[in-house]
């Protein structure tokens, strides 16, 4: 350790003007790379790309072993956390039954009104490959890149809420950007309310909520989901809960855990949207209880084309869908469906 | 002839091993697996030869490198371009100017000589950073990847010295 012992060179070289050159060729580079200057992102997903059979090999042992560090702490209070996720169980299950009768409801008010439902989003699975926890930068890695359709931009969801964003993409790799990190700003609403904010990383566990309105006040433990606002995000992702106060400032508590996340969804608005499966005859209101089906609509009458033609035209509802075969609704026993088609 | 190819292969090995020990360091430290469970940012392994040798054979690790060095942390670790490359110019120039004082230092001295010159490359990098997108960065991060580098020094500086009594050796014309 005694760096006495060493015999040092002499300073004969004189790095004084080599140092300040590179120097300056550092900040040229940091000035290119604030540019936007894709010759670095270029490099760094080759490397990944390069590097990824080696991430999957080496990730399995080391994630457990990553993960059975992580909970060392949690071996201690294992009996509280378990009463408190079997309440917990017992009021999601109450939340899903609500949330079934809910949808039906919904689905039949949207027959009636003839509304289209928000359809199901395309998304692209993949496995997390590599986290990385640096002081300016919190990122994780995926074994999903362009061949898989995966572009810069897109939402990183996984069962639970948002995770981040897609801000660079390989061929067989991308990387995300975390919700927490530092670089991170997203349009968000808060329910109840409808309030409109931006939520910032700052590299600690919850980010910042920077409220578009100085009036509103919020209450812990509304729900934040992204707004959709300048078409980069889809709206109504969910990523977390309000905590805080207006004096200390509001931050957000997110849902998904980006550590303990092995499997995520790429979420790919720009492509086009899975239709949503047609509505029986059979899961018209009329029909689920139990009555005859509406008469089809009579051929107007060939004497008054231009009235007919003036008067907005109200098809029975029986008209509305191109119904496959009948069969019972199902949907009543399945869980409720989200709109991040992450399911 | 025999013995003079192998002069040239044995000076060749000991003006890549530093080189080869920083490159190793930034894949080490950059590999995307924590084993601490994200818990602490990596220790900035690179920086252990970089400044071992920039101390004791600037002629092998020289500003070049030291550039080169960073530019591979900036690739590797996701962040701009050029932050780390600066940071370590900016430590490698300390170093420079510092050098007879920094080798002078034994024990704990050396670790704390290791410290301040780690604690300018951090700095550097933190303000660049915070620079670069126009915020202030949270520091207690940076402090503890400064801690966790620091720390590890300690049996990095062993290893380092033991690979440079056997490898490399001190300066040709210091025989």
């Amino acid at each position: 350790m005694a760096n006495g012992t060493w015999k040092i060179a002499r300073n004969r070289s004189g790095a004084q003007l080599p140092i300040a050159l590179l120097a300056a060729l550092a900040i040229a580079l940091i000035l290119i790379g604030k540019a936007q200057n894709p010759i670095f992102d270029r490099a760094r997903t080759t490397v990944t790309d390069w590097a990824s059979p080696v991430l999957r090999i080496a990730r399995a042992p080391l994630d457990g072993l990553d993960r059975w560090m992580g909970s060392i702490g949690e071996i201690f209070n294992v009996y509280q956390e378990n009463l408190r996720l079997k309440d917990e169980n017992a009021r999601l299950r109450q939340w899903r039954n609500a949330a079934v009768a809910l949808e039906d409801r919904v689905k039949r008010y949207q027959l009636l009104l003839r509304a289209v439902p928000d359809p199901k989003l395309s998304s692209v699975m993949a496995r997390v490959i590599g986290r990385s926890n640096q002081p300016f930068l919190q990122t994780m890695i995926l074994d999903a890149g362009k061949a898989q359709g995966v572009k810069p931009g897109q939402a990183v969801i996984d069962q639970r809420g948002m995770i981040g964003r897609i801000f660079l993409a390989g061929n067989y790799t991308s990387w995300v950007i975390l919700l927490t990190d530092l670089n991170s700003r997203i349009p968000v609403n808060i329910e109840p309310g409808n309030a409109q904010a931006i939520m910032a990383g700052d590299n600690s566990g919850a980010p910042l909520l920077d409220l578009l309105s100085q009036r509103v006040v919020l209450k812990p433990g509304a729900q934040v989901v992204s707004s959709g606002d300048g078409g980069l995000l889809p709206p109504g992702l969910a990523i977390g809960t309000v905590v805080g106060n207006s004096v200390s400032g509001y931050r957000v508590v997110l849902l998904a855990d980006p550590g303990a996340s092995d499997d995520v969804n790429i979420v790919d608005f720009k492509l086009k949207t899975e239709q949503p499966p047609a509505t029986t005859a059979n899961e018209l209101p009329a029909t689920a209880a139990g009555l005859p089906p509406a008469a089809p609509p009579q051929p107007a009458p060939v004497a008054a084309p231009l009235v007919h033609a003036a008067a907005p035209v109200v098809k029975p509802p029986t008209a509305l869908p191109a119904s496959p075969p009948a069969k019972p609704s199902a949907n009543a026993q399945e869980p409720p469906a989200s709109d991040t088609g992450n399911e | 002839m025999e013995h003079a190819v192998n002069i040239m292969a044995g000076r060749f090995l000991s003006s890549i091993v530093p080189v080869t020990f920083g490159i190793l360091g930034v894949v080490i430290a950059n590999f995307p697996v924590s084993l601490l469970g994200g818990l602490v940012p990596p220790a900035l392994l690179v920086f252990m030869p970089l400044y071992f040798w920039a101390m004791v054979r600037p002629d092998l690790m020289t500003p070049f490198w030291a550039f080169v060095l960073g530019i591979l942390q900036d690739l590797l670790s996701g962040g701009p371009a050029g932050v780390w490359a600066a940071a370590f110019l900016a430590a490698y120039f300390l170093i420079d100017r510092q050098r007879d004082m920094l080798a002078g230092l034994s024990g704990v001295g050396a670790v704390a000589g290791f410290a301040v010159a780690s604690l300018t490359a951090c700095l550097t990098a933190y303000a660049t950073v915070a620079i670069y997108y126009w915020h202030l960065p949270p520091a207690a991060p940076m402090l503890l990847q400064l801690a966790m580098t620091v720390l590890l020094y300690i049996p990095g500086v062993i290893l380092l010295g033991f690979v440079h009594r056997r490898l490399v050796g001190p300066y040709r014309s210091d025989f």
